[in-house]
């Protein structure tokens, strides 16, 4: 974001910060207070130990070995992360597979490049809801009641919600008999299940209230009474949003994609459900080496997931600066 | 009937049901796995007789038989095909008896996991069915490709494969069944007869697939044979160059637009059907069953080139001695003795001492299940819901029809991670 906004919004909104000597006060009290408050996040520590610093750190270790029919060897070897980048035949130029990348990197990219597109379309769709929850309803009572609208779908199970797609989209679903009746097309037509298409539209629905959700909060933080003022001071109506609601939003849009990001990464059940499997994620090719015991290739897919995802919110939160915002 | 009846369906299927039910339990697996070793299981007199397998065997009816004849607590776990299998092969000292299946066993054998049953303390071992002895349940029976079971039955004392017979096996063959394609007769407007067609143009745009590699990859296999596009040493254990020319006619196919669905789970397989998404499809046959019962005139497929089957066997932990050893041993002999043969045949899946199986199964259920004849009487469920009306005749005719036509047995091959690698880049494709 530009620096004029934060000229701007310096002080309205309360990140002037606290002046430094207050802050050293508060950081002596706090140290020479009796009970150790560190003691307080231990059992969380602990169980972060446990259940995720451990076993991360084991399938990091799982990679370094290699998978015979039976066994796992455990002598190190780079083997899995060759065979990850790797494609037999690269530099040789009378295979069929010059220069081709290998179907893993593949994959992870086709998933990174769908997530990317899964996630602007659920801000596309997420950003006018929020707004018009936040910003047009008047009453919170009315406010919350419509966000609780928004949560229904999410009081079934997600299978469900990918499931209900089939009566709808389907060669005898709900869109076909209309088309069918209306006489716009003569024979059901296949592009709406089992594709792209029923895909990214089944992946909207169903995280678009991760969107949803943490804009409007950020929209309803903003205090009303700067855009009355900004009304008042002669801006006009495209102003007040590019300039007052879109950046004081932006937190709650960056947390959205976050959310969507990292789940839409891990996906898997969704392809099969509305894309017939036919395509795979990384998500896929992790099940189908876990399912012939192949841990460690499995694991190399999913510290390259990992990885991945990684770099995809390390990204978001260069382009927001969360902290800041707040 | 029609609820009951899908609930009872999805329990029983051979491999893949619940494949992918078990994200939340792989990272408990392989911890468990590689902790397993630091807590030694000490068996005591009392335990209860532990037994794992998919929910194929692993049902609460048949177990709590078991335990009610033998004396003695039987648990039994139902796992997902992942979750068996990482189990099976990972925490032997967790169970004492693994309802397998006989396409794990070129993965388990080598791993030394359970230990070679002694034939001599199978009591009515010599009625077990020459089908998973020789190869052959009649003389002019076809062996099929693959990881048929008397090619990974026979083993000497220490457990490694030999040439049967022997004194010793690696596994008590137990239920099996013969997979086929199903279809929607009324739709097609004509009887199935081959594999190929479900590679016919005809059909394009509604074909349904499993989408599990190490078997979608056989169904396709046995369709272009049959075409006449291609040929195979050995379907159940494929080279590189013949996957590679499979799979590159797939991805062709697939970008025409040949394939409608894979599926993953057999649920998924009757909707694809049921919702006339598909025409034609590998399916197994409880779920041309639950077809039917939706009100689909779903045919199971009478193939001429054969069909392909699959086979559990029982084994027992390397870890089990002493009082353990004798109730597994036990388990296993009640296992032959029919009664859970005849609770599973009502559900179509076939015992390897069929007589056995008939003590326990009525004169119209044993016709009607095993001999591929017209039900006499309405039949039930094993939990006596009504299933199969009167006059109504079972897909695929007699026992000794389907199983002396298997073409090719479910199968790991040696470069199945090959396989997976190409089954990935036809999906993507």
């Amino acid at each position: 974001m530009s620096d004029s906004a934060q000229l701007q919004h310096r002080g309205l909104i309360g990140d002037s910060g606290v002046p430094p000597e207050i802050e050293a006060k508060a950081k002596a009290i706090r140290r020479d207070t009796g009970f150790p408050v560190g003691w307080l996040i231990a059992p969380s520590a602990v169980w972060l130990l446990l259940f995720l610093v451990i076993p991360l750190l084991s399938i990091v270790l799982f990679t370094f070995w290699s998978s015979e029919i039976g066994k796992l060897d455990t002598s190190f070897t780079l083997e899995n992360y060759a065979a990850f980048f790797y494609n037999e035949g690269f530099f040789n130029s009378q295979a069929d597979r010059f220069l081709s990348v290998s179907v893993f990197l593949k994959t992870l990219w086709n998933t990174f490049r769908f997530t990317l597109e899964v996630m602007a379309l659920c801000l596309l769709v997420g950003y006018p809801i929020a707004y018009f929850l936040a910003l047009r309803i008047q009453t919170f009572k009315w406010q919350m009641a419509l966000f609780l609208v928004c949560m229904v779908p999410f009081w079934t199970s997600y299978l469900i919600r990918a499931v209900a797609w089939i009566p709808m989209l389907g060669r005898r679903g709900l869109l076909n008999k209309l088309l069918l009746n209306m006489g716009i097309v003569d024979q059901p037509v296949d592009f709406l299940l089992y594709s792209e298409f029923a895909y990214t539209m089944a992946l909207v629905q169903l995280y678009v209230v991760l969107s949803v959700g943490p804009i409007f909060f950020s929209l309803a933080k903003i205090d009303k009474t700067i855009i009355e003022a900004a009304r008042d001071m002669g801006a006009k109506t495209y102003q007040i949003f590019w300039e007052i609601i879109l950046p004081l939003s932006l937190p709650g849009v960056a947390i959205g994609m976050v959310f969507i990001f990292v789940m839409i990464m891990g996906e898997f059940a969704t392809a099969v459900v509305v894309y017939g499997g036919k395509t795979s994620t990384v998500g896929t090719v992790i099940l189908n080496y876990y399912a012939v015991a192949n841990y460690p290739f499995a694991a190399v897919n999913a510290i390259m997931l990992m990885l991945a995802m990684m770099v995809g919110v390390v990204i978001i939160l260069r382009l927001i600066d969360i902290r800041k915002e707040l | 009937m029609a609820k009951k009846t899908k609930e009872f369906v999805k329990r029983k299927h051979d491999t893949g049901v619940s494949r992918r039910e078990f994200m939340g339990t792989t990272a408990k697996a392989v911890a468990a796995g590689s902790m397993a070793a630091s807590f030694p299981f000490i068996a005591k007199a009392a335990d209860p007789l532990r037994t794992i397998g998919l929910g194929v065997s692993v049902i609460n009816e048949i177990q709590g038989q078991a335990a009610a004849d033998l004396g003695y607590g039987v648990t039994g776990q139902a796992l997902g095909y992942g979750a068996y299998f990482g189990k099976a092969l990972n925490q032997n000292d967790q169970y004492d008896v693994c309802e397998g299946y006989f396409n794990d066993f070129d993965v388990f054998l080598p791993a030394k996991i359970f230990q070679p049953l002694d034939t001599h303390r199978i009591s009515e071992w010599d009625k077990v069915s020459s089908l998973s002895k020789t190869g052959k349940l009649t003389p002019d029976s076809k062996e099929g490709d693959g990881d048929a079971p008397f090619r990974l039955l026979w083993c000497d004392a220490d457990g490694n494969l030999i040439d049967g017979p022997s004194r010793y096996i690696t596994a008590l063959p137990m239920f099996h069944n013969a997979d086929s394609l199903g279809y929607d007769r009324d739709a097609l407007g004509r009887d199935v007869t081959s594999w190929a067609e479900m590679l016919g143009s005809d059909v394009q745009g509604r074909v349904g697939l499993t989408n599990t590699p190490q078997v979608g990859v056989m169904d396709v296999a046995m369709a272009t044979e049959a075409a006449g596009l291609m040929s195979f040493g050995d379907k159940g254990d494929m080279t590189r160059a013949e996957i590679d020319q499979l799979i590159n006619y797939l991805i062709e196919r697939k970008k025409e637009g040949h394939f409608r669905s894979f599926w993953e789970t057999f649920g998924q397989s009757v909707n694809l059907m049921v919702s006339g998404e598909v025409l034609i499809e590998s399916m197994w046959s409880p779920a041309v069953t639950a077809s039917r019962a939706e009100g689909i005139n779903c045919v199971y497929a009478t193939l001429d080139e054969g069909y392909r089957g699959w086979h559990a066997g029982l084994t027992i932990s390397a870890k089990v001695s002493g009082a353990a050893l004798d109730r597994a041993y036990e388990y296993l002999n009640w296992w032959l003795n029919g009664w859970a043969g005849a609770f599973q045949g009502r559900m179509g899946y076939y015992h390897p001492i069929p007589d056995n199986a008939k003590k326990y199964l009525s004169a119209a259920e044993w016709d009607y299940w095993y001999m591929g004849k017209p039900a006499a009487e309405a039949l039930s469920d094993p939990w006596g819901n009504p299933l199969v009306e009167v006059g109504e005749v079972r897909d695929g005719g007699s026992y000794e029809t389907r199983f002396s036509n298997i073409a090719v047995w479910n199968s790991i091959m040696k470069e199945n991670d090959y396989l997976v690698k190409r089954w990935t880049e036809f999906l993507s494709a």
